[in-house]
């Protein structure tokens, strides 16, 4: 390797020295969206985009009497296909909560779904039974099994 | 290490195969047996006599791949298990609950929080699936997935290796991690999965998941992010030292009944934990019961890591699908990394 | 008119030929790592291998001439390359083709087929292929890539050396797919010797081709896989989509294996590829 393609390589990846990245370098919220632009929408859910590596929720509010629509960012659909949750699951025109940040890019009119629930509070795809049931078909209200899954 | 030793088992008839299949499905399907009925257990075999690994496993759990600081024991009590597995359990049920409907936007300036949720709150616990299991390891609790060095910690790095990170700060400097794609994790630019492909090291966030087949000539496994198929060339040579794809290149043999998976030529551009050219990864799979197959690995890399460790990972079976994992055809979010760093620069007038 | 005894005669003489063929295809000389079997433990045809289409399907699905470019502009005479592509010379030209389509034609219903001339007009902003997204199926068995199938009792998959898509081919049927895809959800059942795999749920995303053949999300794929000897594979497809053509239409070629001992899938992760293409707008910097 020449001395310019070994500089080439060596800075590759190097800005994850900067940001102190560890081995499990999750998606950076904190690079894309803003601390500084807090955002909560109530409207209706327009569009569902069941995409990875996030799901985009896209949501029709009103702003100065305006239809403005906003894009959501939440997380990976596979979990919730796991979990029974279908293209049906949330219907177009569903109204929907959310707060969360902004993008950094204040030109768009994305954020976070820091928390995305139904206009009674509840989270918005939970599983199947409501209450976080285990996925190893046991009943919430039966007791756990050994530990380790044995 | 208690598994037996099958030499010179006959290769069966395609119909006694079948046979071997559909009770291993059986078995699979129902579970555990209940305590003190013991189901015998005998090791399905492929038509090549090989033991059979396939189906779809989850290497999700929540021990961590070292062990926190103040654990000792590389083995838990059942009860300190158990304690793990609810604190788990409750934090989910815990996030699962309603929220206020009247709540207002997050704080100004930020909510505070911390890691991957970058002081944003990143986005609602329902959409992770960590594992909610501690790993079991030939019936131990584990504290940790390192089992070496003793103390269950990621040895020290050499000088070299350290020399090498300064040089790299070094060349950043004056440049920021969002001023190119390049700079970015390889996850952010979905080349890679989050957490590594080689070793299968669970990523505590979700998508645990993995499809194997086997054939005499190939083992191949599929990591469900980012699609990753790696292929095991059963008694392969490795390609040439130039060519270096991004799961590093895997040859394979068995060992009795273990598969031993030996990978180099990773790529250079994101090191793990700081090895990349001399990364030498040895993983040993062997199936221990009709739900589990053992995992070991063993990460080597003298120019970068004082010593070797090793890891241990019990890969249960599911019947969950695999879904697709299209990630860069849905990369919004690296282009709103760019964008977002190009539009602050200019609104808030930064030179860097 | 053929005797009795002389057709019993040519009889004998036709299984005579499928049994020394048959022969012959069992006694294979040995490639890759092992003697290649013909068939699995479980009589099946042994699919194993690193497999390639051998045409110019992925430029044009119908019959085509060789032309210039892929993208043009009007030209003072005669349209000529788009300015993007024009460095690239011979090597953006499109090579000709026989076509793959059965009849030489793609039904399309009015507005489908006027979707299909505006994308091959704007080809360069709106091919798939150009921004390493998955390319779906058929398209995928046809690229100038190969892939390998990886064929055992329990399972077969198909990994691709274009941007590493792969397929698992569920043997055992899952249901409707819970969202779309990009490549789909296949379902394979064997019908003799032939491998038949159903695709569902794909998104509306993905092109044919080149040539900017496409298909709504209500598209359904319906795979033939025939093995002719060891070394080939006849494949058809069969597309059914109400959507966008008038009727069901037909693809078929041969799939051809390497058979070099050395072969093996190359990675071809493009994503990393396009990036400049993508994102080099976003650079903090050109240089």
């Amino acid at each position: 390797m020449t001395t310019r393609t070994t500089l080439s390589v060596l800075l590759l990846g190097a800005g994850l020295l900067l940001a102190g990245r560890t081995l499990i370098a999750h998606h950076a919220f904190g690079a894309e969206f803003d601390p500084n632009a807090p955002i909560r929408l109530q409207g209706k859910v327009v569009r569902l985009e069941w995409v990875n590596p996030h799901t985009w929720i896209h949501i029709e509010t009103v702003k100065d009497g305006k239809p403005e629509v906003w894009m959501i960012e939440g997380g990976t659909p596979n979990t919730l296909l796991r979990r029974g949750v279908t293209r049906e699951t949330v219907k177009v025109g569903t109204e929907v909560i959310v707060d969360g940040y902004q993008t950094k890019d204040h030109s768009l009119k994305r954020a976070n779904g820091r928390d995305v629930t139904f206009t009674d509070g509840r989270k918005l795809f939970m599983g199947s039974s409501g209450t976080g049931a285990p996925k190893d078909g046991r009943d919430p209200g039966e007791a756990p099994k050994k530990p380790g899954g044995r | 290490m208690a598994f037996t030793q099958r030499s010179g088992i006959k290769v069966l008839a395609g119909a006694v195969a079948a046979a071997g299949l559909a009770s291993l499905a059986l078995v699979t399907l129902q579970g555990q047996a209940p305590a003190g009925i013991a189901k015998p257990w005998t090791m399905p075999r492929t038509a090549d006599g090989k033991p059979d690994l396939q189906g779809t496993w989850s290497n999700a759990t929540i021990t961590p791949l070292e062990r926190p600081q103040g654990v000792s024991n590389l083995v838990l009590s059942e009860a300190e298990a158990a304690k793990m597995e609810k604190a788990t359990a409750d934090r989910v049920e815990r996030l699962n609950q309603d929220s206020d409907p009247n709540r207002p936007a997050p704080p100004q300036g930020g909510d505070g929080s911390t890691g991957a949720a970058g002081n944003v709150g990143g986005y609602n616990n329902f959409w992770l699936d960590p594992g909610e299991r501690v790993a079991v390891v030939d019936g131990q609790f584990r504290s940790s997935l390192i089992i070496d060095p003793p103390d269950g910690r990621l040895p020290a790095t050499t000088p070299e290796a350290r020399a090498r990170t300064q040089a790299r700060l070094k060349m950043m400097a004056g440049r920021g991690q969002y001023d190119h794609p390049e700079f970015r994790p390889l996850a952010e630019r979905c080349l890679l999965s989050f957490g590594p492909t080689t070793p299968l090291i669970p990523n505590y966030f979700y998508n645990n998941n993995l499809q194997i087949v086997q054939t005499p000539d190939h083992v191949m496994i599929l990591m469900e992010m980012v699609h990753d198929a790696r292929i095991v060339r059963i008694g392969g040579t490795h390609v040439p030292k130039h060519i270096r794809p991004w799961m590093g290149d895997s040859i394979g043999h068995w060992e009795g009944d273990t598969l031993v998976v030996d990978t180099t030529n990773f790529p250079l551009q994101q090191p793990f934990r700081g090895s990349a050219e001399n990364l030498h990864v040895i993983e040993r799979f062997r199936r221990v019961d009709a739900n589990t197959i053992n995992y070991r690995f063993t990460v080597e890399d003298p120019t970068t890591f004082a010593r070797p460790f090793t890891g241990e990972i019990p890969f249960r079976a599911t019947d969950e699908l695999i879904y697709e994992y299209a990630c860069h055809e849905g990369n919004y979010a690296l282009s709103n990394v760019l964008s977002g760093a190009r539009n602050e620069e200019k609104r808030l007038g930064t030179k860097k | 008119m053929i005797g009795s005894k002389a057709v019993r005669e040519i009889s004998v003489a036709v299984i005579t030929a499928a049994v020394v063929a048959i022969g012959l295809w069992s006694a294979m000389p040995a490639t890759g790592q092992s003697a290649r079997p013909a068939r699995l433990a479980d009589g099946r045809p042994n699919l194993n291998g690193i497999w390639q289409a051998l045409n110019t399907a992925n430029y044009d699905v119908r019959s085509h001439s060789a032309k210039a470019a892929l993208a043009f502009r009007p030209g003072p005479v005669v349209p000529v390359p788009a300015a993007p592509v024009i460095a690239f010379g011979a090597i953006g030209a499109v090579p000709g083709g026989v076509g793959v389509v059965e009849g030489d034609e793609i039904p399309y219903l009015p507005e489908a087929a006027k979707k299909q001339q505006e994308n091959q007009e704007d080809w360069l902003n709106r091919d798939p292929e150009i921004k390493c997204y998955l390319p779906g199926v058929p398209r995928a068995n046809y690229l100038p890539h190969p892939f390998q199938i990886l064929h055992s009792d329990k399972a077969i998959f198909f990994s691709y050396e274009f941007a590493g898509a792969v397929r698992n081919i569920y043997l055992k049927d899952p249901g409707e797919a819970p969202v779309d895809s990009w490549m789909g959800q296949s379902a394979g059942k064997w019908e003799g010797d032939t491998l038949v795999v159903t695709v569902t749920g794909m998104n509306d995303q993905t092109w044919f081709d080149r040539a900017g053949n496409h298909h709504s999300e209500q598209m359904k794929v319906v795979e033939r896989y025939t093995p002719q000897g060891p070394d080939h594979l006849w494949y058809e497809a069969t597309i059914e989509d109400p959507g966008t053509f008038s009727r069901p239409w037909k693809i078929r070629m041969p799939l051809y294996r390497h058979i070099n001992p050395n072969a093996r899938l190359n990675q071809f992760k493009c994503v990393e590829f396009v990036e400049e293409l993508l994102y080099g707008k976003f650079r903090k910097t050109a240089q």
